[in-house]
């Protein structure tokens, strides 16, 4: 008797253990994946999504292939309305930006948000900062503040687009203050960066890759960084509220996010991949190289966090006078 | 009088008007300066003064510069071509390039060009076999693909 | 001196077998990815910039460009045989080199469009080599208000490119205007004339519009009869297959003609080699002796766009590596190919890496070479498509054009504006509308209305700015006088009538 109730018991335990393990199983691709990324060749997104699908490769992380595809236009929202169409697809997964977040904020042919979609974690933020030319007067970020109040509207900073993190910064930067200056956008960022370096106009945000060969040089100083703690390359450099103004901290994101509707097992299939990703060696020097920080979250977590992450833009955008339309 | 002008000013003047009156939607002068509606009333008014001046033009003109006679023929066989064109565009989807494209040579060679059915099916099959080897196959540049997988 | 020694240095890396090697190899792919409509090498470097990570970051550099400036040989193709752009810059070339196909002089337009390059691209080597530190500064002199007054100069083309109607030609541009407006206004995030499309979001793709209304309007108006205008093809021989001395003595002013433009608009990041091309074009009619015959195939206007978009590349490398700003799509992917090779880009790169930078100089010198020695021997081959009977060369460049807008965006629904503006461009020809305006204007409107818009924001809405910057005003200037001359013709034709 005792002898059954032990076989039983150990029949038992094995199929909970097989349970569990099928449970794990319950989703293994079998196909190439693919990754779609809305910047075409070059952008951002599309440099890590390359820069992923060659650490899996080297690294013989999945079985098939991941093949990276472009879905231009819109500033994501191509992307998004073709990801959009590929309900319970388990084998097409994307990279999203801040502009997955912003972008349906401001337009009124979007169809599809973030939160449509099945966000599964999310993989970096990436820090920024505020910089002027080296023979600018401006020693620090309250120096060019009070410049500004002095002369409401004259200075002038160059960025991207009215959504980008240039111009959300800026608008907490002036609500926070009470002052205004000029906000002048370039489609690229050579241009951006092209009228800084040629003194028309005064302040810039960049990326601390970017700053950092001008720095090297002297050709640039950097007033500010917009980080949530000092990184490590820059240990000398105030963060923003550590400068004396005290704004929320906007944040670069990149993630990754399936279609609507994508079963549990896959969602947590993909989870667990990618935070085996993010804990390899060949990552961590991705994110050295180009100064990203580790930015991962859970599914989970970014669920919760997309939610706040939205509403803190909408309010921004709504401040700064942009049409909202959701 | 050139009719052709005339009724392709008046349609350019449509296309200026309607351009300014959606223009009008848009902010003219920001805080920032000009807005999204500087730039577009500025060449939708040009282009309704310049589609006028083209009217005027043909409405003053002696008699004697008439336009070339259009033939209704050659245009109605121009309009065939593309109409073949536009579905074998539209049929990508379900068919595929290689099926679509070869059914669209075969449009043309056939009904367009009068070719023997046998020189047609073989200039649609070369050109079909032709693209599928150059493009996909060899250079690796996707093509739309159909239901039926390629 | 120190140049001098740079370049030995330089040839030095470049001449090794293994970095030939490589140069013949991006030279190569660059041909192959030019010829094709649609696909281009910003596409094709991040599909083999995986590849590189294994090589010396010197070699991949000297691969890459290779595949940057060779795509630029590679364009005049099918713009010169099919009437179909094959990159946004070679869409000029069309307008006198398909013309000299259906001449008979196919082979020759190929081997000045080759010559061209070969000249203007070595030239534009030569002046990044001697003087890439001054002009960066050129570069960040250059803003918004110069821009716009670029771009005015660019589009003051239009008087040049008019054919019978100055009137209609205008108004070909503002629709161009118009097309270029469409999209997501970058200041406010305000969507124009989308009608409601998500697609339109981004605006239309150049390409879309110039395959459709050059290529397709094109094969549709010879579709008119059954036997339509022919194609005379090119006749046997290699005399017939390149170009003769007087053709080469016609655009002996065009090869420095396109070589001194492009290089200089090859410097600035925001203006590109479509603006080169057009503009050194545009030169080329204003000077002539003969600009009446524009546009029916004269080898000067296969030259000076051809030399124009060539040595761009060699001015787009200048703010590309003295100061790691990137001027187009290409320099920008080859930037963020240098950090995942662990360089930095930036304005110390050069003298940091002395083997990188003069490695890459020398291997463009002997690029260029190969690339003159590739294309020469591919002309004859390519000049056969002329001989193809109609009833299979038409439905072939409905199938390239379909397959050149496709590989740009992997859309349909860029496929379905394709068929309509096959068909608009038709209904241009029609009714004599000429088409190159269109294209300027599809080129120009984004950047003009941008640049005039970031110049009053910068001034705070006064105009003045755009007079009161000397290079600026002298840009309008020079405008002023390009709108000039078709009156100045005027009267001077005049006055020779008076004499005689």
């Amino acid at each position: 008797m005792v002898k059954r109730i032990l076989i039983a018991g150990s029949v038992a335990a094995l199929v909970a253990a097989n349970a569990g393990e099928v449970a794990a199983q319950g989703f293994k691709p079998t196909r190439p994946i693919e990754f779609l990324v809305h910047t075409g060749p070059g952008g951002g997104n599309d440099l890590l999504a390359r820069a992923i699908s060659n650490i899996v490769e080297k690294e013989k992380l999945l079985p098939v292939r991941m093949q990276v595809t472009n879905k231009t236009g819109g500033g994501g929202i191509t992307a998004m309305s073709y990801l959009s169409e590929k309900k319970g697809e388990t084998h097409t997964i994307a990279l999203f930006a801040n502009t997955w977040v912003n972008g349906p904020l401001m337009s009124k042919e979007a169809k599809v948000t973030l939160k449509d979609l099945t966000p599964i974690v999310r993989l970096v933020t990436e820090p920024g900062v505020i910089v002027v030319k080296a023979d600018s007067p401006y020693k620090s970020l309250k120096d060019f503040i009070d410049d500004a109040k002095k002369q409401p509207g004259q200075l002038k900073q160059s960025g991207g687009s009215i959504g980008s993190r240039d111009n959300i910064v800026r608008q907490l930067l002036m609500k926070n203050t009470g002052t205004q200056w000029a906000y002048i956008s370039f489609p690229g960022g050579g241009e951006r960066r092209a009228a800084l370096l040629g003194g028309h106009v005064q302040i810039m945000v960049m990326d601390p890759q970017e700053a950092g060969e001008h720095l090297r040089n002297g050709s640039l100083r950097i007033l500010a960084q917009i980080a949530e703690k000092r990184m490590a390359s820059l240990p000398d450099v105030p963060t923003v509220p550590e400068a004396g103004f005290n704004i929320p901290n906007y944040l670069v994101i990149r993630g990754v996010v399936g279609p609507p509707d994508m079963p549990a097992e896959a969602v947590k299939f993909w989870e667990a991949f990618f935070a085996k990703v993010a804990k390899t060696a060949a990552w961590k020097k991705y994110l050295q190289d180009n100064l990203f920080e580790d930015g991962f979250q859970t599914t989970a977590e970014l669920v919760k966090f997309v939610d706040v992450f939205t509403e803190q833009a909408r309010t921004v955008l709504k401040d700064a006078g942009v049409k909202i339309y959701r | 009088m050139n009719r052709g002008e005339v009724v392709s000013g008046v349609v350019l003047a449509a296309l200026g008007g309607y351009i300014v009156s959606e223009a009008a939607h848009w902010e003219y002068l920001g805080p920032d300066g000009p807005g999204p509606g500087f730039f577009p009333l500025w060449y939708g008014a040009a282009m309704i003064v310049l589609s006028a001046v083209l009217v005027v033009q043909n409405f003053l003109a002696k008699a004697t510069v008439a336009g070339r006679p259009v033939n209704w023929r050659e245009v109605g066989r121009v309009l065939i071509v593309w109409a073949g064109f536009a579905v074998s565009v539209a049929l990508l989807k379900v068919l595929g390039f290689i099926l679509s494209f070869g059914l669209f040579v075969l449009f043309m060679v056939a009904g367009m060009y009068r070719r023997p059915l046998r020189v047609a099916i073989s200039v649609a099959v070369g050109c079909a076999a032709g693209f599928y080897l150059v493009f996909p196959f060899a250079l690796d540049v996707r093509l739309p693909i159909g239901v039926l997988g390629f | 001196m120190e140049i001098f020694s740079g370049l030995l240095q330089g040839f030095a890396v470049a001449l090794t077998p293994v970095n030939i090697m490589w140069c013949f190899i991006g030279c190569f792919l660059g041909t192959i990815v030019g010829i094709l409509p649609g696909l281009g090498p910003p596409a094709t470097i991040a599909m083999l910039l995986p590849l590189t990570f294994q090589m010396n970051p010197t070699s991949a550099v000297i691969m890459l460009a290779g595949i940057y400036y060779g795509a630029k040989y590679g364009g005049s193709t099918t713009s010169i045989l099919l009437n179909v752009p094959g990159e946004s810059a070679s869409v000029v070339t069309c307008l006198d080199g398909y013309q000299m196909a259906r001449n008979g002089r196919g082979g020759a337009a190929l081997g000045i469009a080759a010559i061209a390059s070969f000249i203007a691209g070595t030239f534009g080597v030569i002046m990044l080599m001697l003087v890439a530190p001054p002009l960066a500064k050129f570069a960040l002199a250059f803003s918004s208000p110069e821009y716009f007054a670029l771009m005015c100069m660019g589009l003051a083309m239009v008087v040049l490119l008019a054919g019978k109607s100055m009137v209609k030609a205008l108004l070909a541009m503002l629709v161009g205007l118009w097309i270029a407006g469409m999209g997501t206004d970058l200041f406010t995030a305000e969507s124009r004339f989308t009608f409601g499309q998500a697609e339109l979001l981004d605006g239309i793709d150049f390409v879309v519009v110039a395959i459709g209304v050059f290529a397709l309007g094109e094969v549709l108006g010879n579709m008119e009869t059954r036997e339509g205008v022919a194609m005379l093809p090119v006749p046997k021989g290699l005399r017939n297959l390149l170009p003769n001395v007087e053709e080469l003595k016609a655009c002996r002013f065009a090869f420095l003609n396109g070589s001194v433009v492009g290089f200089i608009i090859g410097i600035l990041p925001g203006a590109g080699s479509t603006v080169a091309s057009f503009i050194s074009y545009g030169i080329e009619k204003a000077v002539s002796k003969h600009p009446e015959k524009f546009g029916t195939g004269v080898p000067e206007g296969v030259a000076a766009p051809e030399g124009a978009n060539n040595a761009e590349t060699g001015g787009a490398m200048v703010p590309m590596l003295t100061l790691g700003i990137p001027g187009s799509g290409t320099t920008a992917i080859l930037l963020a190919a240098f950090i995942l090779w662990g360089l930095k880009p930036g304005p110390l790169m050069i003298q940091d890496n002395p083997e990188l930078f003069w490695g890459l100089v020398a291997s463009m010198y002997i690029g260029n070479v190969i690339l003159l020695i590739l294309n020469i021997p591919l002309i004859p081959l390519f000049a056969q498509i002329l001989k193809l009977s109609q009833y299979v060369l038409y439905p072939i460049i409905f199938g390239i054009s379909v397959v050149g807008v496709y590989s740009v965006s992997d859309s349909l629904f860029d496929l379905s504006l394709l068929t309509f503006f096959g068909l608009l461009g038709y209904c241009m020809r029609k009714l004599d509308y000429p088409q190159a305006p269109l294209i300027l204007g599809l080129v120009l409107g984004d950047a003009m209305e941008r640049a005039l818009r970031q110049s009053l924001m910068m001034s705070q809405g006064d105009l003045s700015i755009l007079v009161s910057r000397p290079l600026s005003a002298g840009m309008l200037v020079l405008t002023a006088l390009v709108l000039a001359v078709p009156m100045f013709r005027k009267a001077n034709a005049w006055r020779m009538k008076a004499i005689d």
